[in-house]
């Protein structure tokens, strides 16, 4: 059976402090296979391949390669066993171009000067070979998100790897370039390569991979082809037990004929744009409406205006042109605290950032831009025995892991982060939500706890404005999804046309760049 | 349990301090073990030691939480120095001017020139930071040079002593000098003010909510901002805060101590506080104990001086020393996670 394989982890253990992020993990990778590795945040997918590429060190366990043990202590290791990775955050320089950043750091034929014609044509060669359709004389910053991973792919192929672990490949990209990856992918596998994909997503697992391993919680669950997978099994197996799949809203077809929406309209923004300090247009004429009880999206691929349109509407950056109506007031010039007492709430995207108190208690996080409404204080005073007491009740509600509302923040982990933050934001009652990227780094039933938050809160009537990289998300729990395109809203699609390569094709500008 | 192990390496920083400047000592041939006996107890032994550690206490909390108010919202106020001088300024010139009204009226006068004067000091820094985004650091080290000239300036022009050999001012108005807890040794009653602001600080910065957004401020002012808090005006607010507690040293130099303004009134005194600060990492609450700390050793340092002629110097070291080892155990305890 060993033979079989091209690669094996045998019993891996690892620890952070005293969490344990692996369990006797073990991990079998087959020639010429794609192997998904599926869990939900936390379940120890990356750390596993982070340790196959030498980038963490595992406290037990061994990694054998085509029969024999081998140690891996860094990423140049694991190289030069062939073995390559493509994280999540791209590692490029952004003004080098494709074929710079390809040969970075690796020898090239004529040191002394920067002819690399004999690299220029290897890496040709590859493309061909590939599929790859890359004009390598590009500067990367130029490119979209789909062919920056390509390079990243072309990158790992050039130093001649042949096992490839792809880190939730398809973040960033729209459907369009997704079915292009994954073209890709099978071109190599039929290559010869072994490809481990990571990812927290149950369909793209099903479309496209031959074997499929899941962990939770830093344990193997199950390892089985596609053709033994079913939906049910496998959304079983991510999410344990304790998940009650019929209450959720993932894994159930949600019946929309219950919705809340009205025509009475709760934000209107008119022709607002914005235009920052070092002169750059960073909004265009946006108008945009949320009804009340209305969830609207927004999708674009990250960095497309979402930060300062969510800013905007927050207050916290002024409009350099139009105007924001709330419950018919122009409310254009009113602070973010004026808003917040308006019923505004704000999730940030960045949560170490914007978002939280690192050298702050829990408590203080939980009560920031509250502090000064009942129970939490009375005439300027702070009563602190409330604020722990509905701290304590929010880090049970929310399943924030925490010694208690005195720790300091900076002692939570990112997933806990960004419970304390859902947690504050669904603490008071109120009439708009902006959140962005809210689920980001929840494991399933966490994400799934909060699109019920949400849902409930638009069933009471109030609004949302609900900014996302996750499509799917989008898709599952939005009322109409606006595109944004380089700051401008490319389009708005209603309930009855959503539909994923429309959007996608939205988001890559195609409508813009044609007229 | 976690009290001790949170004390721990501040009694290991003291140690390792007082082991180095004991061998510093042993190197010079003076004996060790007399001068921590000396730099230690001095305030204990004799009621006089413990009043004059007391009255060392007072300008060294209020010059500390100059630093450490400020602080609480992210801003370094370095200008207590000139801080406490425009305070001292601010108080001999309203005990001179009003030099004839009864206490009742004057002294109250005279505590709230000062306070008022530092608290002018600072809101320059504070009201350039606001408007024009000018470096906190930068702005009020530069207003001490100018306070040092200022300084002079009063106490060399018409309000100077001709009597004295050094630039200093006539006396206040006797109406303006702190009355005595204690006359023998003499003990001012301004130790009641620092107690009071010690407190004051306290409840305000853990029990208020504007003291609430001070130090949310403080612990990421960006986040704080994007809910609704004006950082800006916590920055000005707690600067302007932190300078009235220098000020109010100053004016309690005057009235109680000197009952005049003397060039170099302000001693090191800012220097200590920002050291008693850091030891104290900033914390409020913990500053008055800290400063009791450092309180004990400066008397001790000058008596050490007097009976065994060790150089005061030796005592500065220590505290230097203490304060290098309590921030390279935040490394230490960095680099263990």
């Amino acid at each position: 059976m060993e033979q079989d394989n091209i690669l094996t982890m045998h019993q891996v253990c690892k620890s952070f402090d005293k969490v344990v992020a692996l369990d006797e993990v073990n991990f079998e990778l087959k020639p010429k296979e794609i192997l998904g590795l599926l869990g939900g945040n936390g379940a120890g997918k990356t750390t596993l391949m982070n340790i196959l590429y030498g980038l963490y060190k595992a406290d037990s366990g061994s990694i054998v390669l085509k029969d024999q043990a081998v140690t891996i202590l860094s990423p140049r290791d694991a190289l030069n066993h062939g073995i390559g990775m493509v994280h999540q955050h791209f590692l490029q320089i952004n003004n080098y171009t494709v074929l710079e950043n390809i040969i970075l750091g690796s020898k090239v034929s004529q040191p002394l000067t920067s002819n690399y014609t004999a690299e220029a044509a290897k890496i040709k060669q590859l493309c061909e070979r590939f599929g790859l359709d890359i004009n390598l004389s590009d500067r990367v910053e130029t490119l979209p998100m789909g062919t920056r991973q390509k390079v990243e792919i072309l990158k790992a192929l050039y130093r001649g790897v042949h096992i490839l672990i792809l880190d939730e490949p398809t973040t960033n990209l729209i459907p369009q370039e997704v079915d292009s990856l994954f073209e890709t992918l099978k071109i190599m596998v039929k290559e010869g390569l072994s490809i481990v994909f990571i990812t927290h997503k149950l369909r793209e697992v099903l479309s496209i991979c031959d074997r499929i391993t899941v962990l939770r919680e830093g344990k193997n669950v199950i390892s089985l082809t596609r053709k033994d997978a079913s939906d049910e099994m496998l959304v079983r197996a991510m999410v344990g037990d304790n998940m009650d799949l019929d209450k959720s809203i993932m894994f159930t077809d949600r019946d929309k004929s219950g919705s809340a929406i009205t025509k009475k309209e709760t934000l209107r923004l008119e022709g607002v744009s914005k235009v920052n300090q070092q002169k750059i247009q960073e909004l265009t004429d946006i108008s945009l409406t949320i009804n009340a009880g209305e969830i609207l999206g927004v999708a674009g691929v990250a960095g497309n205006g979402q930060r300062e349109l969510a800013e905007v509407v927050m207050g916290i950056q002024p409009v350099s042109a139009g105007k924001l109506i709330f419950n018919e007031r122009d409310i254009t010039s009113l602070s973010t605290k004026e808003r917040i007492a308006q019923g505004f709430v704000y999730i940030p995207e960045d949560r170490l950032a914007d978002g939280f108190l690192n050298k702050a208690s829990v408590a203080h996080n939980l009560i920031l831009g509250y502090h000064n409404l009942e129970p939490y204080s009375r005439k300027g005073i702070i009563n602190w025995k409330n604020v722990n007491e509905s701290s304590r009740k929010m880090i049970t509600e929310y399943n924030i892991k925490t010694t208690g509302p005195g720790e300091i923040g900076g002692n939570l982990s990112g997933g806990n982060i960004q419970r304390v933050m859902i947690a504050r934001a669904f603490s008071q009652p109120s009439t708009l939500m902006v959140a962005h990227n809210p689920t980001r780094g929840l494991d399933i039933p966490s994400m799934d706890f909060v699109y019920q938050k949400l849902l409930q809160h638009a069933a009471i009537g109030a609004s949302a404005l609900l900014l996302s990289e996750d499509l799917d998300e989008l898709l599952l729990i939005c009322d109409r999804i606006a595109v944004m395109y380089r700051g401008k809203v490319v389009g708005i699609l209603p309930k009855e046309k959503f539909e994923k390569y429309e959007i996608g094709r939205l988001m890559s500008g195609y409508e813009l760049e044609s007229k | 349990m976690t009290q001790l192990k949170k004390s721990f390496p501040y009694l290991v920083s003291v140690l390792a301090a007082f082991l180095i400047v004991g061998i510093l000592l042993w190197a010079l041939k003076f004996n060790p073990l007399k001068a921590y006996e000396t730099i230690l107890f001095t305030s204990f032994r004799t009621p006089n030691g413990f009043i004059q550690t007391l009255l060392k206490w007072i300008p060294l909390t209020l010059t500390a939480l100059a630093f450490t108010v400020p602080l609480s919202s992210g801003k370094f106020n370095i200008g207590a120095e000139g801080q406490l001088l425009v305070g001292a300024i601010g108080a001999a010139a309203m005990g001179i001017i009003g030099k004839d009204l009864p206490m009742p009226v004057l002294l109250p006068l005279v505590i709230v020139a000062g306070t008022l004067a530092g608290a002018f000091w600072g809101l320059i820094s504070a009201w350039l930071l606001y408007q024009f985004n000018i470096n906190e650091i930068l702005s009020t080290v530069l207003l001490n040079f100018i306070s040092f000239a200022l300084v002079d300036y009063v106490a060399t022009g018409p309000w100077r002593d001709p009597a004295a050999g050094h630039p200093t001012t006539i006396q206040i108005g006797q109406g303006g000098f702190l009355p005595m807890l204690v006359s023998n040794p003499p003990l001012h009653s301004g130790i009641i003010l620092a107690i009071i602001v010690a407190a004051a600080v306290y409840y305000f910065t853990s029990k208020t909510t504007a003291g609430y957004e001070l130090v949310v401020t403080g612990a990421n002012p960006r986040a704080s901002k994007v809910h609704g808090i004006d950082i800006r005006k916590m920055f000005l607010f707690s600067m302007v805060i932190g300078a009235a507690a220098a000020g109010l040293a100053g004016a309690i130099e005057v009235a109680g101590v000197h009952h005049r303004l003397i060039e170099g009134l302000h001693s090191n005194f800012a220097t200590l506080g920002m050291i008693i600060g850091l030891m104290a990492r900033g914390k409020n609450s913990a500053v008055p104990f800290v400063a009791f700390f450092i309180a004990i050793l400066e008397v001790g340092g000058s008596a050490m001086q007097r009976t065994i002629m060790v150089p005061v110097q030796i005592v500065l070291i220590a505290e230097a020393l203490i304060l290098i080892f309590i921030l390279l155990s935040d490394i230490i305890k960095r680099r263990q996670k």
